[in-house]
């Protein structure tokens, strides 16, 4: 399949339908799982998703190692080309390797001032980014949130941040999340539902209404899918 | 000491960083254990170097390159020592010794802390599953912080180290340890520090000593519910922790840090003690071989004399008396006077001289124990063979040999040289599997190519001073690879009347990609023929007759892989066939779609990883970039940023270089092969210019 159909086909477009046009650039949308539920896999779907749309990304990894995140890349990119019988998929590996880059820090090591050396190191070697994604933060200040928010404006980017819960299923907004809710756009929880991992939104916007995503995450091949 | 008591055996590997010490922690070890008796410094005055810098070449440049194995004793136990190499080029030594040994000793410099080579050497120690524990030098040196690299060994290399000692002073006022186990300070005394001395711990260090001696005993209590249960009860004894600790060695869960100066004589003792409680004994170390009687499935060797002898080969050295093989015992002993077989090349051989060694010095004795590192003399093989006895047929597991990557053409300069240049290349071709000699069957010229241009440097600095052999080197050359990109269909017709027999044969099939995958071979034959449209005698030259086009791809004269070819149709001639007329319609059915099937260059690209302070990512960032890098991530972990990129290994000619002056020289690299990919479209095509314009047209 040409890379345009897969673009066109791909699940993400659901979930921007969902969300009444996506995330939308300069916001921040959160990301809320148990361990080990499939955060990254999730966070790499959206990545890939941008990277196949010629977009950059930065993937700012706080628990893990950079191999790591390679490997989740590398792992989702294979089973999106099979399944989607992409063409030329050799070729666009490297180009999608050529537009993202990891950053892994102690999670303690971590501040927006340290994101914003990041962006600009990046973006003086010709990779500024469109996405940037920030996995394990545990916690982050007002200050530190807000300062992400106006990086994201600056950069015309939108922001995914992971956070993890304690039990597999979501209850609601975490408390952590909920005391930044002006800052944040959108919120999605990934729960494991029905032999797959449901995707549901916790907050949406402005938006009272919270409409279903119809998106889900197999856990065999760890691809989003339509739901 | 009862030689025979395997418990009591150590191979032991001691491996770091390039200028960590080791050689002169070996040194020094050997020392004290009473092997030698002078210490000779690595780059010392008085011009005898460091005992296990065997070669000349080694001694001259203060590094150790191919490594040597040694044996001594410390305290009722036997420890084997491979020194081994620190510089990435010459991996194959580091990667061959970690396979024959049981634990090992990691060497940080307590300056510089956890390198780029640290690194890479850690990652090969966890590829082989060999426990370590750690040991933090140059505490002398102004800057020295054990607590810092203890620190990078958690954050670099995900070690759980945990400090075993305090040190006494740092920098010039390094006086000695303290031992939290004893809680003593020990001090080095006498003669070159023979003298290892308990005292009462410094009055300003005994609060600092407890706290450190409870985060110790936290973290190794995981490992034993005997010693956590013995912490609540306030009664931890020295042998609790000692269980403790070894349990969480060889389980590789746990690094405890060791501290001291090798260069002042401080430390190493005590290394050694915990050497032998710590690191494992053969018995602790689970060995497989591969059966060859039963499709090689893997079987488990014993460290038990009574069983039939396995022994791996594991590095050769040419001495001054002939070929000098060293082996690890897994299995059973090697005796003198006794026949063992090859596995690889089903020969018997004749154990004539078995041998201890000791760097340049050799202990001749009767047998060998199992589990044991031993040398033999005289005996023919390559590196990586295994010898077993008439009993059973097996060998130990290839060893992972990664491909070669660059090239350099060797032109001896006189006819002495020319002479010696064979027996040389002879030599270091069985000595190195990552290193290879080849004639180009058209220039004539003699092409060596091995893992980088210092790997193929040293050799050719070897040829000079070892085998009297002068040669001028050609510019490094790529080792460039042709594969095809499409699935296409085949049918060719070799036909030739000329008088007398003529020559008739036609073959027809599809040729396809073979997907570029971890394990896939570089080319596969199937035969699909049916009802004998091709004679079955002949198919075998067809497939011969492909594999001759392989070694020179039409593109720009590079070995073809990844290619599968499949034969499904053809016709014979009762008279005009033959081996030689298929062989030259399947020559010229390759050189007919060869064109058509879409070929495409590979180039080898190179993992590399640039480590540096943070000031100085942007500039590392740039150098990858600018040489048609991809950058893979960074990590940032105090005030250090360490890049990770793949890099064609053709843009990286002279990178030290720039590197360096891009960084004032306080960034390091190391590189290693990753994989083969295409080229891109504007490097073909310059590379296909290139060899048009050299090679004339042969269709």
């Amino acid at each position: 399949m040409y890379r345009k159909f897969v673009n066109a086909r791909s699940p993400l477009r659901l979930l921007e339908k969902g969300l009444n046009g996506g995330l939308g650039i300069g916001n921040i949308g959160v990301l809320v799982a148990g361990h080990g539920v499939g955060k990254t896999p999730f966070l790499v779907g959206v990545a890939l998703d941008e990277l196949l749309r010629q977009g950059t990304v930065l993937h700012v990894a706080l628990d893990q190692t950079v191999s790591h995140v390679r490997a989740h890349y590398d792992t989702v990119y294979e089973e999106l080309a099979s399944s989607t019988h992409l063409d030329d998929a050799a070729a666009t590996h490297t180009e999608v390797d050529q537009h993202r880059s990891i950053r892994a820090y102690a999670p303690s090591g971590f501040s927006a001032a340290k994101l914003r050396d990041a962006v600009k190191v990046e973006s003086e070697a010709g990779s500024k980014p469109s996405l940037i994604l920030i996995e394990g933060l545990e916690e982050i200040s007002r200050e530190d949130l807000l300062d992400v928010g106006a990086l994201a404006t600056e950069l015309a980017a939108e922001v995914w941040l992971s956070f993890a819960t304690s039990g597999e299923q979501v209850t609601g907004i975490p408390e952590e999340v909920k005391a930044l809710d002006d800052i944040v756009s959108v919120v999605l929880a990934l729960e494991p539902g029905d032999g797959s991992v449901v995707l549901r939104a916790l907050k949406d916007h402005d938006n009272p209404d919270l409409s279903e995503l119809h998106v889900a995450l197999d856990p065999k091949t760890l691809l989003l899918v339509r739901n | 000491m009862a030689m025979n008591d395997l418990s009591k055996t150590r191979n032991i590997g001691i491996s770091a960083h390039i200028d960590s010490g080791k050689t002169t922690l070996t040194e020094r070890i050997l020392y004290y254990t009473g092997k030698i008796h002078a210490i000779h410094e690595v780059r010392g005055k008085d011009e005898v170097g460091a005992t296990m810098d065997s070669m000349e070449l080694e001694r001259e440049r203060g590094i150790t390159i191919a490594s040597a194995a040694t044996y001594c004793e410390w305290d009722n136990h036997q420890i084997n020592i491979i020194d081994t190499p620190g510089h990435v080029d010459f991996t194959i030594e580091v990667e061959r010794a970690l396979r024959v040994l049981d634990g090992a000793v990691l060497i940080l410099c307590g300056v510089a802390g956890v390198q780029s080579q640290s690194m890479t050497v850690d990652r090969q120690m966890k590829r082989y599953k060999v426990p370590r524990i750690a040991f933090i030098n140059k505490l002398d040196r102004s800057g020295a912080d054990p607590r810092r690299v203890t620190q990078q060994l958690r954050d670099k290399l995900a070690h759980n180290a945990v400090m075993f000692q305090l040190p006494i002073g740092l920098e010039n006022e390094f006086a000695g340890v303290i031992d939290l186990i004893t809680l003593k300070a020990i001090y080095f005394e006498g003669e070159e520090g023979r003298d290892v001395v308990e005292k009462d711990i410094p009055a300003d260090m005994v609060d600092a000593a407890a706290v450190a001696r409870e985060e110790m005993l936290d973290a190794i209590s995981m490992f034993s519910d005997e010693l956590m249960e013995a912490i609540l009860e306030e009664r931890v004894t020295e042998k609790l922790i000692h269980e403790a600790t070894r349990n969480g060695v060889l389980s590789m869960d746990l690094t405890p840090v060791f501290l001291g100066s090798a260069y002042k004589n401080k430390g190493v003792q005590k290394l050694l003690d915990a050497v032998n409680r710590y690191l494992p004994s053969p018995f602790d170390i689970e060995n497989t071989a591969v059966d060859l009687t039963n499709d090689e499935a893997p079987i488990i060797v014993e460290p038990k004399p009574e069983k039939p002898v396995v022994a791996l080969a594991f590095k050769l050295e040419d001495g001054r008396y002939g070929q000098l093989t060293y082996c690890r015992v897994y299995q059973g002993v090697l005796k003198k006077g006794t026949s063992i077989i090859n596995s690889r090349t089903q020969k018997k051989v004749k154990v004539g001289r078995l041998v201890r060694m000791h760097s340049n010095e050799m202990q001749d004795i009767e047998e060998s124990s199992s589990g044991d590192i031993v040398a033999l003399f005289g005996v023919d093989c390559a590196s990586g063979d295994t010898f077993t006895d008439e009993s059973i047929s097996v060998s130990m597991t290839s060893m992972h040999v990664p491909a070669a990557v660059i090239s350099l053409s060797v032109k001896p300069v006189d006819q002495k040289s020319s002479d010696n240049m064979g027996k040389a290349l002879g030599r270091f071709v069985r000595e190195d599997p990552t290193f290879r000699s080849e004639v180009n069957r058209e220039s004539g010229e003699t092409i060596i190519s091995g893992m980088g241009e210092l790997h193929l440097e040293v050799y050719v600095e070897r040829m000079k001073r070892e085998y009297n052999c002068e040669v001028e080197t050609g510019a490094p050359q790529v080792a460039y690879r042709e594969t095809i990109s499409k699935s296409v269909p085949f049918d060719y017709t070799h036909k030739k009347q000329t008088g007398g027999s003529g020559q008739y044969g036609r073959i027809a099939g599809i040729v396809e990609p073979i997907p570029a995958e971890e394990d896939a071979p570089d080319f596969e034959f199937v035969s699909e023929i049916k009802g004998g449209s091709i004679p079955t005698e002949y198919i075998p030259a067809v497939e011969k007759g492909f594999r001759m086009c392989l070694d020179k791809g039409r593109l720009i004269g590079f070995p073809v892989l990844g290619m599968r070819i499949i034969v499904n149709d053809g016709k014979s001639h009762s008279v005009d066939s033959s081996e030689m007329a298929f062989q030259a319609a399947a020559r010229g059915a390759f050189r007919e779609f060869y064109g058509r099937a879409k070929p495409v260059i590979l180039e080898p690209i190179m993992k590399v990883e640039v480590e540096g302070p943070q000031e100085f990512q942007g500039a590392m960032l740039k150098s990858i970039m600018q040489r048609r890098g991809t950058v893979v991530g960074t990590t940032e972990e105090g005030g250090y940023s360490r890049t990770e990129s793949e890099v064609p290994l053709s843009e990286m000619f002279g990178y030290a270089t720039d590197l360096r002056s891009l960084t004032q020289g306080k960034a390091e690299f190391s590189m290693e092969f990753a994989r083969y990919l295409p080229a891109p479209g504007e490097v073909q095509k310059e590379l296909k210019e290139k060899y048009e314009s050299k090679v004339p047209d042969d269709d």
